[in-house]
């Protein structure tokens, strides 16, 4: 009887090793993290200037379009990668999504932030050396040009993280990088922001619930007007942001 | 007086039925299936020009059920060979579902015009993105199955958010790939002038956007009719995708015909006018 309740207790806890994994999935979501997020709006300075977005209500459905976009066309990528976190399948994901990015300013900001995050998982990460073998073997190859989703993917399957933790991760960081774009563009105060952050987490789960676990053949984007506007980066005048 | 054509409905097990159809060229009759499906194969050997245009703007009216309209291309172009796809835009009415993919093989030097655009319905009617279900597939490989240019684009109703708040007040999205050496020239034209629209209708960032109050009559202040932005894509740049949303078709196909007027020479034809 007394055993039994001790098994009980113990089943409960934590085994050291997930404690840990919680230590190092908390350090890839934290905006501290110098991945160089910050350089991106995600369409959202190009919007504002083409007066498509011009206050918090435009802002909210504008970051659901955003996490939605990233859903159908980037989740599948952050999936596959966690799946099998190998060199060949991260060459033929980046591959891929490389010809799937068609908006050049997109495509630069994904290769940015991809090659940022790898520099630092190789190095913070330390007690996992594929992370830097696989950096060192692709680095100035011209094979691969280190995409942002794969390399996540593959960072948080490396780690142990299942599928849906990482794409759940995925979606918030994107979450997180244009809220953080807005405030940055004025469009809205730190405190609002996070309130329109936390309004719309369910919509983010919704989002993740729809668009989970599918190939990469299934991937596809869902707001052409977004895309176009993205695109318009380029023209900006005067502009904070890369892309 | 023969008849050139005779088309007979009966009642058969309670339902409307075409029991006769006969048509003589140039008459014909179609008899939709519910859900139909076509599949074309086009191949354009060394050194050839193709253009495939539309007499109309493909109509995919209401489904039955969820059965889906389908149409499938294949295409191989060779060496030096030229392919245009200039087609009218696609408008689906209400409750409308349709899939479309086009498959574009190339060699290095193949050169390839793709127009690929979508109406948000009868708008006049009050019909905006009403549509069930929009799917189309464009991609272009290379030689040994490289990927080039991989691109769907999704809208479906019942999503997160609707088809019509994803596009706000644009009736029309449009893509045009130009890609080749034989398009060298249009890319650079073709860059320049949508830059050159867009640098007039973006303005600078507002200074004070909290406190602005946007009214619709202050001109400045209101969405432009028309954005495009134009990508490089490819291996040493090899192709031009430009991306267009507009509140109207016209502006699309004065656009259009703009821009892709200096390809009458290679085509043989100038498209959109």
């Amino acid at each position: 009887m007394e055993d039994g309740m001790e098994v009980n207790k113990k089943s409960k806890r934590a085994t050291p090793a997930e404690s840990n994994l919680q230590w190092s999935q908390w350090q890839l979501l934290d905006s501290i993290l110098p991945t160089g997020g910050f350089a991106h709006s995600f369409g959202l300075e190009a919007a504002i200037q083409a007066r498509l977005v011009s206050g918090p209500e435009d802002l909210q459905t504008f970051v659901i379009h955003v996490l939605e976009n990233t859903g159908s066309l980037l989740l599948p990528f952050v999936y596959s990668a966690t799946m099998s976190p190998d060199l060949e399948t991260w060459y033929k994901l980046d591959t891929t999504l490389n010809a799937m990015l068609t908006n050049e300013v997109g495509r630069k900001a994904s290769i940015a932030q991809g090659s940022a995050l790898m520099r630092v998982a190789a190095a913070v990460f330390s007690e996992i050396p594929a992370l830097k073998s696989m950096r060192d073997a692709s680095h100035g190859s011209g094979v691969v040009s280190f995409h942002h989703a794969p390399i996540y993917g593959l960072i948080c399957g490396l780690l142990g993280l299942d599928g849906t933790a990482s794409q759940r991760a995925y979606l918030f960081i994107t979450m997180r990088d244009v809220v953080s774009a807005a405030t940055r563009l004025n469009l809205v105060g730190p405190l609002g922001a996070a309130v329109l952050q936390h309004r719309i987490a369910f919509l983010a789960e919704a989002i993740l619930k729809k668009w989970a676990d599918r190939t990469v053949e299934e991937a596809c984007q869902t707001s052409p007007l977004l895309d176009t506007v993205q695109g318009c980066h380029g023209y900006l005048f005067s502009r904070l942001f890369c892309s | 007086m023969e008849s050139e054509g005779k088309v007979v409905v009966e009642m058969v097990g309670g339902r409307s039925t075409v029991t006769r159809c006969f048509s003589k060229y140039p008459l014909k009759f179609i008899v939709p299936n519910k859900g139909d499906s076509i599949s074309c194969e086009l191949t354009v050997g060394d050194g050839c020009t193709a253009v495939l245009t539309t007499q109309a703007s493909t109509k995919v009216y209401k489904s039955m059920g969820s059965k889906c309209s389908e149409q499938v291309l294949e295409t191989r172009i060779g060496s030096g060979a030229v392919l245009a796809v200039i087609p009218d835009p696609v408008t689906c009415f209400s409750t409308a579902r349709y899939s479309q993919k086009q498959v574009f093989r190339v060699v290095s030097d193949s050169s390839l015009v793709i127009v690929d655009w979508i109406t948000s319905g009868r708008h006049e009617s009050g019909e905006k993105w009403d549509f069930d279900l929009y799917k189309s597939t464009n991609h272009i490989f290379l030689e040994d199955d490289q990927p080039l240019f991989l691109d769907t684009v999704l809208l479906e109703r019942g999503s997160i958010t609707s088809i019509a708040e994803r596009m706000q007040d644009y009736q029309v999205i449009a893509m045009v790939v130009i890609l080749g050496p034989k398009m060298n020239h249009i890319q650079s034209l073709v860059q320049e002038e949508v830059k050159r629209i867009m640098s007039e209708q973006l303005r600078g960032p507002p200074t004070s956007l909290g406190r602005q109050i946007i009214t619709k009559s202050d001109h400045c202040l209101m969405k432009p009719s028309f954005i495009a932005s134009a990508s490089v894509f490819g291996p040493k740049g090899i192709g031009l995708v430009v991306r267009i949303a507009a509140m109207t078709t016209e502006s699309v196909y004065r656009f259009l015909q703009h821009q892709l007027a200096c390809l009458e020479p290679l085509l043989g034809v100038s498209p959109y006018r």
